[in-house]
Formats: structure tokens, C-alpha cells, sequence
């Protein structure tokens, strides 16, 4: 059952690759969060209950609930369908995070080793990582490096529970209070940015050069 | 007292909104500088260690260099500030969240900084992204706002691969289920090799990317000379050091374990990459709040190197922490008052400065000569150990290289500084900047002045205290 969640998982980092329409990537983290709630759920025996309510907190509330709705307000009020112009063809996207998907899940072989850790929880984290990297670089969108952005936060969360041990739940909470800070501030440099240079092309970002300026 | 240091921001921001008094803003940023460095010097002075009531921060042999010189550059920055704001002419409110955050950004360093968790200060270094991220953007023009939102999202992907390297680490030290530095430290020995070297390489390009290190430094340049010039003197004199201590600190974990070689090669690398980025970039450089942005990645390469060197470069490495925090903060205020008389950050509309206003002409030269090592500047003593060990280690070639990257900055840097402080200003702008020149008042000159007599005293005495 954990196991098929986490390969479930893998496989949203697919169609994040394979898809410019926003909307689409919106839902997408939507269904992340509740994969990792569920993963979290399959793993309560191993926690404590308190640590189990945050989990709920993180998964729920804020991955799955509260950044895709604050998210879904920016496209609306900027009335964004697609990321226009990646850096790379979809298809050319979708190849390399299938391959580093593949890795990912093949490299279980070597990391059953360490008794510590999770093989499968810890492949498909590492390759969403990777994938997540690539995506934020390719992608030209600025609410796309964003969903990138998010969507290896939560690659980072599923490595976090690939160990056999917790984190201390001081470091958890302010880890998931930067987190949310920081996609309510990024979302906040979305309208800016937008009234300002009327695009969200990452590419029009490119003013400040050593050319000098006032 | 720690606590003192660490609650007394957060009541005084409060207030701020309380009483929304621009003078109480002023009282409220200054108050809290000059209880900081009280309150290190009590600590540095009169403790080895002194650890707070909550067992998450103390003061230890590592971090009160690093807590004295946040203090010290504060309060001139503090000082700097008062006569700064005085003729801004934004509304009331932007400037009240402007003092608000600046608390708040000294807060999350002096939190960094004293830390004795990894989890709780990559907490903390997060939160400087977070609250810088409003300053730099302060000004409110398209290029402020795509130096914050580069700054915020490079530096947000940075820490959040640091905090993927906080996990491997987790998972090297197996039965010992703690972050704190000590423990660590203490029980390094049997943990995996394998991951921790990892978790290295993670913390160090993470941590590096707030520090400033290539091929990671990218917001830094924009970063910089956007800011406002008090919040540029405090990302470069105090932010950068604030993640260099986390990295020293996961080095020092490296070290007892016996696997810091690896360690110090990254920063070898990561070093003489930032040389060569400044190197490279600072002679064709045309706007000179860069030119300190791109020093900044300059000294940062040195600490790199410098501490790759192993222990007995430590000093050399602190002494250059100090020299380089004081000179760059100078050097950043008086770029201040250069912006204030010219009203632009060109290099090309900026000259004859010692004709306009001579202290500002001085102090812009002298800064210059501190952290171009010049001799009695701290920056002299510390390069040159750095140069004695490379010797003494028999790494003639990376000491040649260091010397030549160094020698082609200087070169960039003193192009700039003596064609905008010497000539004559353009007839047509004269009139305007004399103008300009009854902005600045007697504290936008005072801090520079202490930060550059400390700078040229520590090359010729040390004091006890800073002789690890």
C-alpha cells in the first residue's frame, strides 16, 4: 500500500513534465499533499500522536488546501492558462524525468544497505528532487518555477520520511512556517512583477546586468 | 542575556506598530544596537561559554567573533540609518515596516549565530531571506523588484537543498538522533562516511548560496546594489558570515570525524571560483554598488580558501571575517553617500567626488584601501598569512593563483575608485549635486570613520581576546 502511494507519487513528477497548463500542475500538488498525508497515515504506528496531528497540519492544510488555493487566486487574477514558452519541448521534459524517475527507483538496490532507510520513499524523493530542479529550470513561467519550487518541497518532505527517525518537531514547525512564508512572499513578487514588467516570463528578468544602471 | 538579545526585537517591533512614532522607529533600531553590543561584549568578555534558558543558543569559542562583529556593524549601520532615513521620501508607513523588518533581519542573524542546532539555525538563515527579501525590494523600481524576487527565489531553492543536506546528515549519524552541533561533534566518529560527505556537499552549495559563493552567488550583485545602502552594509558585512558559521560548523563536524579533506576541497574549489567569477566580471563592471557586491563574492572565496587550508589558516580566516565585515560595511555606506550626491549608481556619471565633498572623497579611497589589503589594514595580515600557509603547505601554484586573481581585481577595483574620486563633476550636474551634499549629515560620516580606524588598528595590534 506505501509503496504504490510513493510510486503514485513518482509518477505526478511525469505529468508535471509533461504538462504546461498551470491549472493542471495546481491539481497536481493538490493530489501530492494528499499522497503524503496518506503515506503519513500509513506510518502511524511508528509516530507520535502529536507529531502525527502536525503531519496531518503540513499534508492537509497547507500542501494540499491553503498554497494550491493561494496559487489558483494568482492564475485567476491574472488569467494564466499554460506556461507559453519552455526552455525545453514537453516531450523532451517528460524523457529526462522518466529517466531520473527509473534511476531513482532502481538505485533501491543499493540503499537497501542501510537499514535506516526507506529504498523506495528514498529513490522516488531523490529523483522528485532532481526532476524538480530540472523543471524550475527549463520552465520560463514564473508561477511554474514557483509549482517547481513547491513541488520539491514536498520531493524534500517524502525524503524527511524515508528515515527511520523524526525530525525534532521545533525544526518540523519552522521549516513549515518558512515554507508557507516563503510562497506567500513569492506569490506577492508574482503581482509585482506582473504590474511591472507585464509578463511573467522569467527571461524578462534580465535588466540588471554588469552594463550598469541607475 | 541571550534571551534578552533575541525577545527585546520582536517587543520592540511590536511597538513600532504600536506607536507608529518615526521618532520611536529611529529609538526602537537604535536602542536594540546598542544593547546588542553590550550585551556581546558581556557575553564575549566575562564567559567561555554561556549557553540561554532555552538550551537552543549560546555563545562558544566559534561563534563570538561572529557575534561581536554582527554587533559592531549593526550599531553603525544603526547610526548610518538615522541620518539615511532622514530625507527619504516615502510615506510614513513604508518606512515603519522598513525599521520593523530590520529588526527582524538582525533578529534571524543574531538567531543564526548563536545556534547550537543546525535545524534551528537553517530556520533562522531562512528567515533573513524572508525579511531581507521587502528591503531590498524597498525602493519599489522594476529593477529592485527583480533583484528581490532573484534573491528570494535563489536563495529559497539554496536552503531548501541545505535542508536536504540537514536530512543526509540525519540519516549518517544512525542511532544519534539530535542536531545539535556539540553532540554531533562529539559522536562523529561513527558516523556513516558515506552520508555525511554527502551531507556536505548539500549544506555547503545550500549554505553557500547565502553566503555568497560561486558558481551559487548569483542574486548576490543584484541583491546588493539594489538595496538601500544600510541594508546592503548589513547583508554583506553580516549575512554572509552568518551562513559561512553554519558552514564552518558542519566542517568542524567533518573534522572530528576525520573526513574533512573532502570537505575542504569543495571549498577550495567553491573559493578560487568566486576569485575567478570576481576577477572576470569586476573589469568590465559599470555600476560600483556592484563592484562591492562582486567583493563581497571576492571575500568569501578567500574565507573558502582559507579555511580549506585547515586549522592552521583559522586565524588568518577570523582575522579576515573581522577586517573584511568592518572595510565592506564602510565601503557600503559611503557608497551611500556617493548615491545620495550623485543620484545614480553609474560609474561613468560619478567623478571628481573629492572636489564635491571631501570626507565622502576620503573615506571612499580609504575603504578601498582596506579591502584592498592594504598595509595596515587587517585584510593585509590576513591575506598574507593565508599566502604563509599556502607556502608552508608547499601549494606553490594555488599560491600563485591567488595572487594573480587578486592582483586583476585590484586592478578592476582601483580603475573604478580613482576615476569616480578624482577629475572634475560634469558642469551640467555640479550645481545639483552641491545640492544634494546638505543631505548627508554628521552620522552618514562617523560610522565609516570608526569601522576603517578599526580596520587599520587590527593590522598593527591585536587585542588578547581575538588571538584564538
Amino acid at each position: 500500500m506505501e509503496n504504490g502511494l510513493i510510486v503514485i507519487f513518482g509518477f505526478t513528477m511525469l505529468y508535471f513534465a509533461a504538462t504546461g497548463r498551470l491549472a493542471a500542475h495546481i491539481r497536481l500538488l493538490v493530489w501530492q499533499g494528499l499522497l503524503l498525508f496518506l503515506i503519513c497515515c500509513t506510518e502511524i504506528h511508528k509516530l507520535h500522536p502529536g507529531s502525527f496531528i502536525f503531519l496531518t497540519l503540513e499534508t492537509l492544510g497547507v500542501k494540499a488546501i491553503l498554497i494550491p488555493w493561494f496559487l489558483t487566486r494568482i492564475l485567476k487574477k491574472h488569467s494564466m492558462l499554460r506556461d507559453e514558452a519552455p526552455g525545453k519541448p514537453h516531450f523532451f521534459s517528460l524523457l529526462i524525468a522518466s529517466l531520473v524517475l527509473l534511476a531513482g527507483i532502481l538505485s533501491q538496490n543499493w540503499i537497501q544497505s542501510y537499514p535506516i532507510i526507506s529504498p523506495i520513499h528514498f529513490g522516488v524523493s531523490v529523483s522528485s528532487i532532481i526532476i524538480c530542479l530540472w523543471l524550475i529550470t527549463v520552465k520560463h513561467n514564473i508561477v511554474s518555477s514557483i509549482i517547481g519550487f513547491i513541488a520539491m518541497e514536498n520531493g524534500i518532505f517524502l525524503l524527511s520520511l524515508s528515515i527511520a527517525k523524526e525530525m525534532p518537531l521545533l525544526v518540523n514547525a519552522g521549516v513549515l512556517f518558512e515554507v508557507f512564508l516563503d510562497i506567500f512572499i513569492l506569490g506577492m513578487f508574482v503581482n509585482l512583477i506582473e504590474k511591472e514588467f507585464k509578463n511573467l516570463d522569467v527571461s524578462k528578468l534580465s535588466e540588471l546586468k554588469d552594463s550598469g544602471n541607475d | 542575556m541571550i534571551d534578552i538579545l533575541l525577545i527585546y526585537p520582536l517587543v520592540a517591533g511590536l511597538l513600532i506598530f504600536i506607536i507608529k512614532k518615526r521618532a520611536f522607529d529611529v529609538f526602537a533600531v537604535n536602542s536594540y544596537a546598542l544593547l546588542h553590543i553590550v550585551i556581546s561584549c558581556i557575553l564575549v568578555f566575562t564567559h567561555d561559554t554561556y549557553l540561554s534558558s532555552v538550551r537552543y543558543f549560546a555563545i562558544d569559542n566559534t561563534n563570538k567573533i561572529f557575534l561581536l562583529v554582527l554587533s559592531v556593524v549593526f550599531l553603525m549601520a544603526a547610526v548610518y540609518n538615522t541620518g539615511y532615513i532622514k530625507h527619504m521620501k516615502h510615506e510614513e508607513k513604508r518606512i515603519r515596516f522598513y525599521m520593523f523588518l530590520m529588526l527582524i533581519f538582525i533578529f534571524a542573524m543574531t538567531g543564526t549565530t548563536l545556534s547550537t542546532n543546525l535545524g534551528l539555525a537553517w530556520v533562522f538563515v531562512e528567515a533573513t531571506t524572508l525579511t531581507t527579501a521587502y528591503l531590498i525590494y524597498f525602493n519599489r523600481t522594476r529593477n529592485s523588484i527583480e533583484a528581490a524576487w532573484k534573491y528570494v527565489f535563489i536563495c529559497s531553492v539554496g536552503i531548501a537543498l541545505a535542508f536536504v543536506g540537514i536530512i543526509l546528515l540525519n540519516i549518517s549519524t544512525d542511532r544519534v538522533n539530535s542536531l545539535n552541533y556539540a553532540i554531533l561533534a562529539c559522536n562523529s566518529f561513527q558516523f556513516d562516511p558515506f552520508w555525511m560527505k554527502a551531507a556536505f556537499v548539500f549544506i555547503v552549495f545550500g549554505f553557500g548560496t547565502k553566503m555568497g559563493l560561486a558558481p551559487v552567488h548569483f542574486w548576490l550583485p543584484d541583491a546588493h546594489s539594489e538595496s538601500p545602502s544600510p541594508i546592503s552594509a548589513l547583508l554583506s558585512a553580516t549575512l554572509l558570515n552568518s551562513a559561512f558559521l553554519v558552514i564552518l560548523r558542519v566542517l568542524r563536524i567533518l573534522e572530528t570525524s576525520g573526513h574533512d579533506s573532502y570537505g575542504r576541497l569543495i571549498l577550495l574549489v567553491m573559493g578560487f571560483s568566486s576569485l575567478l567569477v570576481t576577477a572576470v566580471y569586476v573589469n568590465k563592471i559599470k555600476n560600483y554598488k556592484r563592484m562591492l557586491a562582486y567583493s563581497s563574492v571576492e571575500n568569501m572565496g578567500i574565507l573558502a580558501i582559507g579555511t580549506a587550508l585547515g586549522p592552521a589558516a583559522m586565524y588568518a580566516v577570523m582575522l579576515h571575517v573581522i577586517g573584511h565585515s568592518f572595510a565592506k560595511a564602510s565601503f557600503f555606506l559611503t557608497s551611500g553617500n556617493i548615491l545620495e550626491l550623485y543620484d545614480s549608481r553609474r560609474v561613468s556619471r560619478v567623478s571628481g567626488l573629492n572636489s564635491i565633498d571631501r570626507k565622502t572623497g576620503w573615506l571612499w579611497i580609504f575603504s578601498y584601501l582596506a579591502i584592498c589589503a592594504f598595509p595596515t589594514s587587517s585584510l593585509f595580515i590576513s591575506e598574507y598569512l593565508i599566502i604563509k600557509v599556502m607556502f608552508a603547505q608547499h601549494h606553490y601554484f594555488m599560491c600563485a593563483l591567488f595572487v594573480i586573481l587578486l592582483t586583476v581585481i585590484l586592478h578592476g577595483f582601483a580603475r573604478v575608485v580613482f576615476s569616480m574620486t578624482f577629475g572634475k563633476v560634469a558642469e551640467d550636474k555640479e550645481e545639483q549635486v552641491r545640492e544634494n551634499r546638505k543631505k548627508l549629515s554628521w552620522c552618514m560620516y562617523v560610522p565609516q570613520i570608526i569601522l576603517l580606524t578599526m580596520v587599520f588598528t587590527l593590522g598593527v595590534y591585536v587585542p588578547p581576546f581575538l588571538r584564538f
